[in-house]
């Protein structure tokens, strides 16, 4: 059980979390929704360690590893879309890299650079990159940002067979259909609805 | 989007030289019309007497012993200098103690007068190392800024990634760093052939180290053979081109790799 317990936060003067709680079972597929802005991302790295929050504590990750979707890309230019997946896999197999390229619909592109791919594209590529690297849990921020509808149904479909716990943040239709939960927020600071 | 490199025509190609050329020729003809002396070529030899020279110097292995011993010189400066200047950006861009103890060191070496170097390193070593440790010192304040602000430059948000994807330090030196880097170490390295280039010739000339191309231009001067100086400076130029022209081949893979760095 993932328990937040009066978490605060705030990027110098901007307060993003103020005394904030949540607790929910780690498995399944948890979807965050709420305005931009309002500290979903923050709430994401505070969880994958990348932010530590001024007061308050994070319990239940405890030895367990993350893996997280940025909100951008962060694509490397000078790498292929294989490169991406070898670079974060255990061992560089093609083989495996092209079962998570087959995972987000990106088979085929093996040997493009991020510089050719569409938008929709670059951001399935992020999440392979990301579910290759694998972890005890996944924390994606927008993974289907400029993805259509349809196909993101399809890979979260098949994220979700993957076993693994997810936290996402998302505001689609199709995704908050397929989550087991749905935690909706506003701020900031963030608070629960 | 890289622009599209057009193969130059031939006159294209020529007609600069040839303008140069010309008013070189206009310019020593001038001078030996109007300067006290009619016929000298002191002040500045026809390019028909500096080729005469050059042809004279170019069948004779003395030459080549010469131009060899200081490239051979020069080579040892600039790998020396991109070495050092290469370790160094890393240790003052990895500790900010060692950056605080080496910039100051580092910009004193650049802001130094070139002579005065060549001066106190021939005091301290034999005439013969000078060239190569000038060229090194010259070289690596240039590597090392290049080098440092390209280090300094890398993209922080992949940075950020490499850490939360647990790559090892290796992983982000190759993916993140090294490609960062690729513009600032071309740009280092097109500068410093150059540099090191002006600087080891500068010191043979006031070292005398034998053979070499400095102590070559030095004593065309004690005896005014004003052609045989211009020959060997154009040797200097075109050896200077193309040592550039060689290792922008070598590099020219390393420039391609992935092409959208």
């Amino acid at each position: 059980m993932l328990k937040l317990e009066g978490l605060s936060f705030s990027y110098g003067e901007r307060l993003v979390l103020q005394d904030f709680s949540l607790t929910l079972p780690l498995e399944g597929i948890a979807v965050l929704r709420g305005p931009s802005g309002c500290g979903k991302t923050t709430l994401l790295r505070l969880l994958a360690g990348l932010e530590h929050p001024q007061k308050g504590r994070i319990t239940g990750l405890e030895g367990q590893t993350c893996a997280i979707l940025f909100q951008e890309d962060r694509l490397l230019p000078w790498r292929t879309v294989e490169q991406h997946l070898t670079d974060v896999l255990p061992r560089p197999h093609r083989e495996e890299a092209r079962t998570w390229l087959e995972l987000v619909e990106l088979a085929g592109e093996e040997t493009v650079y991020p510089s050719a791919l569409s938008g929709g594209m670059g951001r399935r590529l992020a999440l392979a990159r990301c579910l290759a690297l694998g972890g005890d849990f996944l924390l994606l921020d927008e993974p289907f940002a400029g993805v259509d509808p349809a196909r993101a149904q399809r890979i979260l479909a098949r994220i979700r067979a993957l076993g693994t716990p997810v936290l996402l943040t998302s505001h689609q239709a199709p995704v908050l259909d397929l989550a087991d939960r749905v935690i909706s927020l506003e701020g900031p600071p963030l608070r629960q609805l | 989007m890289e622009p599209v490199k057009q193969k130059k025509s031939i006159p294209a190609l020529l007609l600069p030289s040839a303008f140069w050329l010309g008013a070189w020729q206009l310019g020593a003809y001038w001078v030996d019309r109007h300067v006290d002396g009619h016929g000298n070529e002191l002040l500045l030899p026809y390019p028909a007497s500096v080729l005469s020279a050059l042809l004279e110097l170019l069948p004779t292995p003395a030459f080549w012993a010469t131009v060899g011993t200081t490239l051979l010189r020069v080579a040892v400066g600039l790998a020396a200098g991109l070495l050092l200047g290469t370790v160094l950006a890393g240790v003052t861009c990895a500790w900010t103690w060692w950056d605080r103890l080496l910039s100051p060191a580092i910009r004193t070496v650049r802001a130094t007068p070139v002579a005065s170097f060549i001066l106190l390193v021939l005091l301290w070593t034999g005439r013969n190392t000078v060239p190569a440790v000038i060229s090194a010192l010259m070289v690596l304040p240039v590597v090392w800024e290049n080098l440092s602000r390209g280090i300094r430059s890398a993209d922080p948000k992949l940075l950020e990634l490499a850490r939360a994807y647990r790559f090892p330090r290796w992983k982000t030196l190759g993916l993140i760093y090294l490609p960062s880097l690729r513009p600032y170490f071309l740009s280092a390295l097109t500068t410093s052939v150059g540099l090191a280039w002006k600087s080891g010739v500068a010191a043979e000339a006031i070292c005398w180290p034998r053979p070499g191309v400095g102590t070559q231009i030095y004593n065309t001067k004690l005896y005014l053979e004003i052609p045989e100086l211009f020959a060997w400076t154009a040797t200097v130029v075109a050896l200077s081109l193309f040592l550039e022209w060689l290792l922008n081949l070598a590099l020219s893979r390393w420039k391609g790799g992935g092409g959208h760095a």
